[in-house]
C-alpha cells in the first residue's frame, strides 16, 4: 500500500515536471508564382528540401502557399503537413511532400498579380492553428505587391504576433536595377507593416545556406 | 546644479548661503550625528563580528564532526585490514601446520636414515694386521739349503701373497659400499634441505605477516588515541581517493554518453510521443532511464557480491536471498545488454534511412547512392555497434565500486571544502567589521573638517571664556568627549 502511494506520488510529481510548452515548430513556405517569379519555382522547391524539409523534427509541421492572384483562399495551400511523432514516419511523410514539392514545381501557373498580403494572412491562421512553440514563415518573392482589382488587404495588429518572418531569395526586378533605393524602400515598407503586426523578427535573406540560423539551429 | 542655487544668476552668492546654512546646521547636529555614527559602526561591526565568530564555532564543530568521521572510517578500514591479515594468517597457519607432521616425519625418518647411511658407513672390515709383515718376513728369510723348508717358506710366501691380495681386495670393496652409502646420503640431506627451505619459507611467510600486522595495528592504535598525525595520513588517503574516484566516476560518465548515443536514435522510434519532460523529449528520457536502468543492475551485482555496501539492506540478507537478488540483477543486466546490442543495430538501419532521405532531397539519389554504398554494405559499422551496446552496459556496471569510493571520500572532502569555506567566510567578515569600523571613524573626521570653522570658533570662543574663568581647564573638543555617560564610565576591557 505505502509502495502504491509512493508510486503515485512519483507520478504525479513526474506530471508535476512535465513541460507543458509547445516544442514543436511550424513553417510556412510562401511561394510567388506571379510574373517572372514564377520561373524561380524550381529553385524554391529545391530550397525548400534540401534546406527546411531534412531539419524538421518529428512534431513539426510545414505548409507550402502559393502567392498568386487571390492568395487568402484555402486552393492557395499547395502543402500542408504535420509530421508524425515517430521518425521513420516522419521521413516517409517528409519523402510524400517532397513528390508534393516537385509536381509543383514540374507545373506551369502563373498569375498577373502578387497577393503577399492575403497569402501571410492565411499562412498566420494556419501557423496559429498548429498551436507550435515556434512559428516561422519564409517567403520567397520578389516583395512587390500587386493586389487585384477590388481586393482588400490589411494585416491585424496582432496577427503575425510571435512569429518570425524572413524573405528568403528576394528577387530584384528590372526598376530595382535602376533605382537601388527603390529595392530597399519597398523592403523596409514591408519591415514597417510587419512590425506594425507585431512579426517576432523580419529578416531578409539572401543566401539559401544560411537557413540553418533562420530556423534556429546554432 | 541649478536647482540647488537660490538665485540662479548669482551662483557664487548662493554657494555661499549654502555653505554657511550647511554649515550651522551640521555644526548643531554634530553631536547627534557623531553619536549615530558610532551606533551604526558599532552595530556594523558587531553583527559582523558576531557572524564571523558564529561561522569560526561552526567551522570548528564541523571540524570535529569531519575528524570523528573520518577517525572512524580509518578505524573501520584499519579492522577489517587487520581481521583480513588475521584470517590470512590463520589460513596460513592452519595450512602449514596441516601439513607439519607429515613434515615433521619425513625429517625424522630422513635423519634417521642418514644416521643409518652413517652408522652403516662406519662398519668397516678389519684389515688383517700384520700381513705385509709377515709376507716381507718369510720373503727376507734366507734360502735354506734343505728343498722341503724352502718348499714350505715358498708355500707360506704364496699363501701369504694371496691372502694379503684377499683382504686387500676386501677392504676396497667396504670402502667401496661405505661410498656408495655416503653418496646415496648425500640425496637425503637434499630432501632435508628442501624440507628446511620449506619450513623458512613458511616462517618467513608467518613473520610477513606478523610484520604487516604490527603496522595495522600501530596505524589502529594511533587512529584509536586520535593522533593527528593518523588525521593527516587518512586525509591525504581520502583526498587521494576522491580524485581517482572522481576521474573514473568521470571516464564511465563518458561511457554512459556514448551509451545514450546509441540508444537515444531508436528509443525515438520505439518510444515516440510529443511529451517533454524537464526540458527533453521522452524519448530522450527513456534513453536515459535504460543507462541509468544498467548502472543500477551494476551496483545491484556489486553489491550482492559483497564488493560494494551501498546498501546495508542487501548485505544483511541471508545468502540464499543474496544469491536471488545476484541473479535477478544479473539477468536484468543481460537483458538490458541485450537490448542495447539489437538498439544498437537499429540505429545503424536508421541511419541509413536518415541519409539516405537526405540525398534523396537533395535530389542526389543516383550520385549519393554509389558514394555511401560502400561503406553502408560493409556490416562492419553494424557489429561494432552492436558489440559496443552490448559490452557498454557490463562495463558502466563496475560503476559501483568507484561510485562508492567517491561518495565515502566526497563526504570528508566536502565537509573540509565546508570547513574551508566557511573559515574563510568568517575571516572576509572579521576584516569586513574592521573595514567598516574605521570607514564610519573616517566619515565622523570628515564631517569634523567640513565644519572646521565653525569648530575652531567653538574652540576659541571656549579658550577666551576659560581666560576669562581664571584659567579653568581648556575643554579639548575631540570625537572622545561626545560619547554619551554611560560609555565614558564603562570599564575598559583588558588586553587579551
Amino acid at each position: 500500500m505505502r509502495t502504491l502511494r509512493n508510486a503515485a506520488a512519483l507520478a504525479i510529481a513526474l506530471a508535476a515536471c512535465a513541460d507543458a510548452r509547445s516544442h514543436a515548430r511550424a513553417i510556412c513556405v510562401l511561394v510567388d508564382v506571379s510574373g517572372t517569379y514564377a520561373d524561380q519555382r524550381a529553385e524554391v522547391v529545391r530550397v525548400v528540401k534540401s534546406g527546411i524539409l531534412p531539419r524538421l523534427l518529428p512534431g513539426d509541421s510545414l505548409i507550402v502557399i502559393r502567392i498568386g492572384d487571390h492568395s487568402y483562399t484555402k486552393d492557395s495551400v499547395e502543402a500542408t503537413v504535420t509530421l508524425d511523432s515517430q521518425p521513420s514516419h516522419a521521413n516517409a511523410q517528409k519523402l510524400a511532400l517532397a513528390g508534393k514539392l516537385d509536381r509543383f514545381a514540374a507545373g506551369d501557373q502563373r498569375t498577373r498579380h502578387t497577393d503577399i498580403s492575403g497569402a501571410l494572412l492565411l499562412a498566420a491562421e494556419y501557423l496559429r492553428e498548429t498551436r507550435a512553440g515556434r512559428k516561422s514563415i519564409f517567403i520567397f518573392s520578389d516583395m512587390k505587391e500587386e493586389l487585384p482589382r477590388g481586393a482588400q488587404r490589411s494585416l491585424g495588429a496582432d496577427e503575425l504576433a510571435g512569429i518570425d518572418v524572413v524573405a528568403m531569395n528576394v528577387k530584384r526586378l528590372a526598376a530595382d536595377e535602376q533605382d537601388p533605393a527603390a529595392y530597399r524602400k519597398r523592403l523596409d515598407g514591408w519591415g514597417t507593416r510587419l512590425a506594425a503586426a507585431r512579426a517576432a523578427s523580419w529578416n531578409v535573406v539572401l543566401d539559401p545556406s544560411d537557413l540553418a540560423s533562420q530556423l534556429g539551429e546554432h | 546644479m541649478q536647482a540647488i542655487l537660490l538665485w540662479p544668476d548669482r551662483p557664487f552668492l548662493s554657494l555661499l548661503v549654502l555653505w554657511i546654512v550647511s554649515q550651522l546646521l551640521l555644526y548643531a547636529a554634530r553631536v547627534p550625528m557623531h553619536r549615530a555614527l558610532r551606533k551604526t559602526s558599532a552595530a556594523l561591526g558587531g553583527a559582523f563580528r558576531i557572524a564571523a565568530r558564529w561561522l569560526r564555532s561552526a567551522s570548528e564543530e564541523l571540524r570535529g564532526r569531519n575528524r570523528e568521521v573520518l577517525l572512524e572510517s580509518g578505524r573501520g578500514d584499519a579492522e577489517a585490514r587487520l581481521e583480513r591479515e588475521f584470517q590470512r594468517l590463520a589460513t596460513t597457519f592452519t595450512n602449514d601446520l596441516k601439513g607439519y607432521p607429515a613434515l615433521h616425519r619425513r625429517l625424522d625418518e630422513s635423519v634417521k636414515r642418514v644416521e643409518e647411511d652413517l652408522v652403516a658407513s662406519s662398519l668397516t672390515p678389519p684389515e688383517a694386521p700384520g700381513w705385509p709383515e709377515a709376507v716381507a718376513a718369510v720373503a727376507n728369510m734366507p734360502k735354506a739349503g734343505d728343498r722341503t723348508v724352502q718348499k714350505v717358506l715358498d708355500e707360506i710366501h704364496r699363501s701369504a701373497q694371496a691372502q694379503e691380495r684377499k683382504a686387500l681386495q676386501d677392504w676396497r670393496e667396504a670402502v667401496a659400499k661405505r661410498h656408495a652409502i655416503l653418496a646415496h646420503g648425500a640425496s637425503r640431506w637434499k630432501v632435508i634441505r628442501g624440507l628446511l627451505e620449506q619450513v623458512g619459507h613458511s616462517v618467513s611467510g608467518v613473520l610477513a605477516a606478523s610484520g604487516r600486522i604490527d603496522g595495522y595495528m600501530e596505524t589502529y592504535q594511533k587512529i584509536q588515541r586520535g593522533e593527528s598525525s593518523a588525521e593527516r595520513v587518512l586525509a591525504a588517503s581520502a583526498l587521494n581517493l576522491f580524485v581517482i574516484s572522481l576521474f573514473v566516476v568521470a571516464v564511465a560518465g563518458f561511457g554512459g554518453f556514448v551509451n545514450f548515443q546509441l540508444v537515444a536514435r531508436p528509443m525515438a522510434e520505439l518510444v515516440p510521443g510529443g511529451a517533454w519532460v524537464f526540458g527533453m523529449p521522452v524519448s530522450t528520457i527513456a534513453a536515459l532511464v535504460i543507462v541509468l536502468m544498467e548502472v543500477a543492475a551494476g551496483i545491484f551485482v556489486m553489491e550482492t557480491l559483497g564488493i560494494t555496501h551501498l546498501f546495508p539492506r542487501l548485505g544483511a540478507l541471508s545468502p540464499s536471498r543474496r544469491r536471488v537478488v545476484f541473479g535477478v540483477a544479473l539477468a536484468g543486466l543481460f537483458l538490458l545488454a541485450s537490448i542495447e546490442a539489437t538498439l544498437a543495430i537499429l540505429r545503424e538501419q536508421l541511419l541509413e534511412a536518415d541519409k539516405a532521405l537526405a540525398l534523396s532531397l537533395a535530389g542526389e539519389t543516383a550520385r549519393g547512392a554509389s558514394t555511401v554504398a560502400a561503406p553502408l554494405l560493409s556490416r562492419i559499422p553494424v557489429i561494432g555497434q552492436a558489440v559496443l551496446g552490448f559490452i557498454l552496459p557490463w562495463i558502466l556496471a563496475m560503476i559501483a565500486v568507484p561510485l562508492e569510493m567517491l561518495v565515502e571520500s566526497g563526504r570528508h572532502v566536502a565537509g573540509r571544502a565546508l570547513v574551508i569555506l566557511l573559515r574563510a567566510v568568517g575571516g572576509i567578515l572579521r576584516i569586513a567589521g574592521h573595514v567598516v569600523r574605521y570607514l564610519v571613524a573616517a566619515l565622523g573626521h570628515a564631517y569634523d573638517i567640513y565644519i572646521i570653522v565653525p569648530l575652531q570658533a567653538e574652540r576659541l570662543a571656549r579658550g577666551r571664556d576659560g581666560d576669562r574663568r581664571g584659567g579653568q581647564a581648556h575643554h579639548e573638543f575631540t570625537p572622545s568627549s561626545l560619547r554619551n555617560p554611560a560609555e565614558q564610565t564603562a570599564p575598559v576591557r583588558a588586553p587579551r
